[in-house]
């Protein structure tokens, strides 16, 4: 091995070590007793490891004047989460279907607006859309949050399933259209199917994303249906008295977990999923 | 008529854009022009609450902040990622490995990031403790908490999320250049970093682009890292305009304030977006 | 059935990819769109299948007007260039999904799947997906997917473009089997000359969203209707010497050809301006026609005749000379022009004269 090579090696652990050390404390500290972290540091390995702190973050740790645990926003998270990937991702392949495959007039339109609207900062439209959403009776409602995280998913999973449909040859639709298949039925019986990975990337992206928001959830879920990410963040920083540094790393990583199984789980998917997001088109 | 049916079914997400996205920004745009306060106010005001708003203290705090968090999360998570990209892509062993440790911050939210790297940087527990406990009992490293220097530990936040993605979208890039080009320069044998500088990565500039363009747009968009990590504070010392729009919004209830803060956040995001115009009109141009 | 398009116009925004269309394919005829890519073939197709809306005309299928009907409703199959085979369907999904939409009873699909695959050779690939099929395989099952329809009205567009040499001969071969066996009516669009001429009972040669000429592949090769026809069919390509008429005979340079051999449409005015073709089997040595003095440039051997170039004046003249021949020919030569085979097209217009 050259010494060229040993110092990309050298520096590539380092920038491991890197992405690694913030994980690697939080767990760590998650499973010390208070008293040990007190007495020693958070890089240190944790002589005697358990779950204490972590029964407590999930099931006792207060989030303001309620002391219930993280369980309350993971419940709630997951009630928000299941309607909105469902149903934002449907929208999306639906919509990129008829943008792609269709191509009705005001399509290249509707598309250049979507692909600014994506751009748009949530924080220019917030309050209006506060508004509107108390004005039809959604503000502060499960519903609510669920019909925002639609909203807001549609230019990114209509722009993710335009791209890919567009990107499919004319001809099979023609091919379908001889054969006499109308819209629906084409959908079903020939995109759909074809339209296996790019669901999933999407579906991950939906999942990782809307279990990772917290504006939206704090703007519009109202106290009953506060995300995790919420409640995480009152339960650490809005605590009196001492820091129960254990716990609150606990619930730390109970709300970091889905998202990083889906990431573990889902390896490259995640990685065109992020990029097709990021990147838009 | 043959696209009856798309055209029903695109109708509902025509009319949520129009409505939920370019409505409710001309709403805002037309109350930063008018008289609102803690409720808006139909009346028109010009431009007052502009310069009202430039002559907040904590404002120009937030938005000269949005310009050091900027340039250099760019500046650094662009350097990390391509660093990393052009690493990895000299075939590494492990690099499953490196792949997967260098992508986990993007599973993970901001709010999660900004708690996990205020610990770290914690005074009290985090690296300073650390190193005081290994006999430097003088070590000091105090930026979370002091009002000159909190800005920049947002970075640090900022580029171990981010760096990952600009490496995997060069890797991507690195990985489609033609395998050609680097038979023949080896045939000419030129060494393999001058590949790099003069050949692969001028090809790759307009991802590069991208990436500052992505960047850029995500820190105008910035919002809960600085919430969890810093709440903006010590005072408003590292208050970002995102965090700045929704306390004016909800909080303390300035919605006149908080809509042309938001009017110039919007303004950034089009000023974040211009190279990426420029290319594409560019590229028609050609 | 016959297939009448009267008046066709068709526009992409401001680009007239079709002006102006009139075509007449009768019962049991086989037509073919010829010309070069991005003349308009495949959208005059797409129009006759009802696949795009078109801007003005009529199109009539076994003469009933079905320019406002869907293309399921106008009794035509169709294949695809690239295929177009739904990838996640077996080839007895792909062949069968268009009988199902219009829901046959199942003992007829049955039958008629069957029959095609039959006639296909393709019996053993049935449960396959597209995916397991070489691309051969996949260009018979989508023929397939068209004969179940058992339509009198086939459109095919370039449905051999993506296949290799070996295989495309062979194809073209089936394909005419084909429609010997069943007669239907067919347009099918190309853009390479051997499968028009060897595939085609007339051809339709666009250019520019027109048609210059629609005619038997004897008449097109023997008299083209106009200077572009003329062009672009035939391999090698037809010479072209620019000349004057003046008093029956072509100015060339100095040189004068005498043009009484040669039958014009419409004699002529003094000193016009034209181009007088000669395919290169009519440029001979010692055969029939004008005699002129060349320069023996090169020989391209191509098996079973060799080209020779020649140079006449400032023009270059290329031969099709039988191989034994060409061998000793070098230095100055006198070659002859069968001028009662050539072409003559007004420079202007560039017309038949
Ligand atoms: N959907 C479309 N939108 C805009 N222009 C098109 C479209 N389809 C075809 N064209 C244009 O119409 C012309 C004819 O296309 P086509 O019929 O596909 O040509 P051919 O099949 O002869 O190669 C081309 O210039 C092409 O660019
Ligand atoms: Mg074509």
């Amino acid at each position: 091995m050259s010494v060229g090579r040993i110092g990309l090696y050298i520096f590539l652990a380092g920038a491991a070590l890197f992405f690694a050390i913030p994980l690697l404390i939080v767990v760590m500290t998650s499973l010390k007793p208070m008293d040990e972290i007190r007495a020693g540091s958070i890089f240190a390995w944790p002589m005697a490891p358990g779950f204490a702190a972590w029964v407590k973050a999930w099931s006792s740790a207060c989030t303001g004047l309620a002391c219930n645990g993280i369980q309350v926003g993971f419940w709630n998270s997951f009630q928000i989460l299941i309607p909105s990937v469902v149903l934002s991702v449907s929208a999306g392949a639906i919509n990129g279907y008829a943008l792609a495959q269709w191509k009705p007039p005001g399509a290249n339109m509707l598309l250049t607006a979507l692909m600014l609207g994506a751009f748009i900062p949530y924080q220019v439209i917030l309050y209006p859309m506060v508004k509107i959403m108390s004005n039809v009776g959604l503000y502060n409602s499960l519903p609510g949050i669920v019909a925002i995280h639609i909203i807001f998913g549609l230019p990114v999973m209509t722009l993710i399933f335009r791209n890919f449909y567009a990107g499919l040859p004319d001809e099979l639709l023609k091919a379908a259209r001889v054969d006499g298949a109308g819209f629906w039925r084409i959908f079903w019986e020939i995109m759909l199917p074809i339209s296996v990975n790019i669901l999933v990337v999407a579906v991950i992206l939906q999942v990782t994303g809307i279990w990772n928001d917290y504006l939206l959830g704090l703007i519009f879920a109202g106290r009953e249906y506060a995300p995790m990410t919420v409640q995480l963040n009152l339960i650490v920083n809005s605590q009196m008295g001492e820091q129960e540094h254990n716990v609150n790393m606990a619930a730390t990583l109970l709300t970091a977990l889905p998202p990083l199984l889906v990431y573990v789980a889902s390896g490259r998917y995640f990685v065109r999923g992020i990029t097709a997001g990021a990147v838009k088109g | 008529m043959r696209s009856l049916a798309a055209r029903l079914v695109l109708s509902p997400t025509a009319l949520i854009t129009l409505v939920c996205f370019y409505g409710c920004a001309v709403w805002t745009a037309y109350i930063s022009l008018t008289r609102s306060s803690f409720f808006p106010n139909y009346e028109f005001s010009g431009i007052a609450q502009y310069t009202r708003l430039f002559s907040t203290e904590r404002w120009n705090v937030a938005y000269a902040n949005m310009f050091i968090f900027g340039v250099l999360l760019v500046a650094g998570a662009l350097a990390l990622g391509i660093i990393l990209a052009l690493m990895i892509d000299r075939n590494v062993r492990g690099e499953g490995f490196f792949r997967t440790i260098m992508l986990y911050p993007l599973a993970m939210s901001f709010i999660v990031t900004g708690l996990a790297w205020q610990w770290v940087l914690s005074p009290s527990i985090g690296v300073q403790h650390f190193v005081r406990d290994l006999g430097f009992p003088d070590f000091t490293f105090d930026w979370v908490a002091r009002q000159d220097r909190a800005i920049y530990t947002l970075v640090f936040a900022g580029v171990w999320h981010q760096a990952g993605l600009i490496m995997a979208i060069m890797l991507a890039g690195l990985r489609g250049v033609d395998r050609d080009i680097w038979k023949a320069t080896r045939i000419e044998g030129i060494p393999v970093w001058r590949v790099y500088l003069g050949i692969v990565l001028p090809m790759l500039r307009p991802l590069v682009v991208t990436c500052v363009v992505l960047l850029s747009v995500a820190v105008v968009k910035s919002y809960d890292l600085v919430v969890a990590m810093t709440g903006g504070g010590p005072g408003f010392a590292s208050d970002l305009p995102g965090k700045f729009v929704v306390e004016f919004s909800f909080e303390r209830a300035n919605i006149g304030q908080a809509s042309a803060a938001a009017v110039v956040m919007l303004g950034s995001i089009f000023a974040a977006l211009a190279p990426y115009f420029y290319i594409e009109m560019r590229r028609k141009a050609t | 059935m016959s297939v009448n398009v009267q008046g066709l116009r068709k526009s992409y925004g401001a680009l007239d990819v079709l002006k102006d269309i009139n075509l007449d394919v009768r019962e049991g005829e086989f037509t073919v769109l010829l010309g070069p890519s991005g003349c308009g073939k495949s959208t005059l197709l797409s129009a006759i299948a009802g696949l795009d809306p078109i801007n003005a005309g009529r199109i009539d299928i076994a003469g009933i007007d079905v320019t406002d009907r869907d293309p399921a409703a106008r009794g035509i199959a169709m294949v695809f260039q690239s295929y177009a085979l739904y990838p996640t369907m077996t080839v007895r999904g792909n062949m069968t999904f268009g009988l199902r939409v219009k829901r046959l009873p199942k003992p007829e699909i049955e039958k008629r799947l069957t029959w095609a695959a039959d006639m296909l050779q393709i019996t053993d690939l049935l449960d396959r997906k597209p995916g397991q099929l070489s691309g051969g395989q996949r260009q018979r099952v989508a023929i397939g997917r068209a004969l179940v329809q058992q339509a009198r009205v086939f459109l095919f567009d370039e449905p051999l473009s993506n296949l290799d040499a070996k295989l495309r001969a062979e194809m073209r071969v089936e394909i005419k089997r084909l429609h010997r066996e069943l007669a239907p009516t067919v347009v099918y669009v190309t853009h390479d000359q051997i499968e028009a001429m060897t595939l085609a009972s007339r051809i339709a040669v666009m250019r520019g969203g027109r048609i210059e000429q629609y005619a038997t592949p004897d008449e097109l090769y023997e008299r083209p209707a106009t200077l572009f026809v003329a062009g672009f069919v035939g391999a090698p390509a037809m010479n072209f010497l620019p000349v004057i008429l003046r008093g029956g005979v072509a100015e060339l340079g100095a040189l004068r050809i005498p043009l009484d051999a040669y039958r014009f449409t419409s004699p002529p005015a003094d000193g016009t301006p034209a181009v007088l073709g000669v395919r290169p089997e009519h440029v001979t040595i010692g055969g029939p026609g004008v005699a002129v003095a060349t320069e023996t440039l090169f020989m391209e051997p191509m098996g079973a005749d060799t080209l020779g170039w020649f140079q006449l004046g400032a023009q270059r003249l290329s031969a099709r000379l039988a191989p034994q021949l060409a061998r000793g020919i070098d230095g100055a030569q006198t070659v002859a022009l069968d001028i009662a085979n050539a072409s003559i097209f007004d420079q202007a217009t560039e017309l038949r004269l």
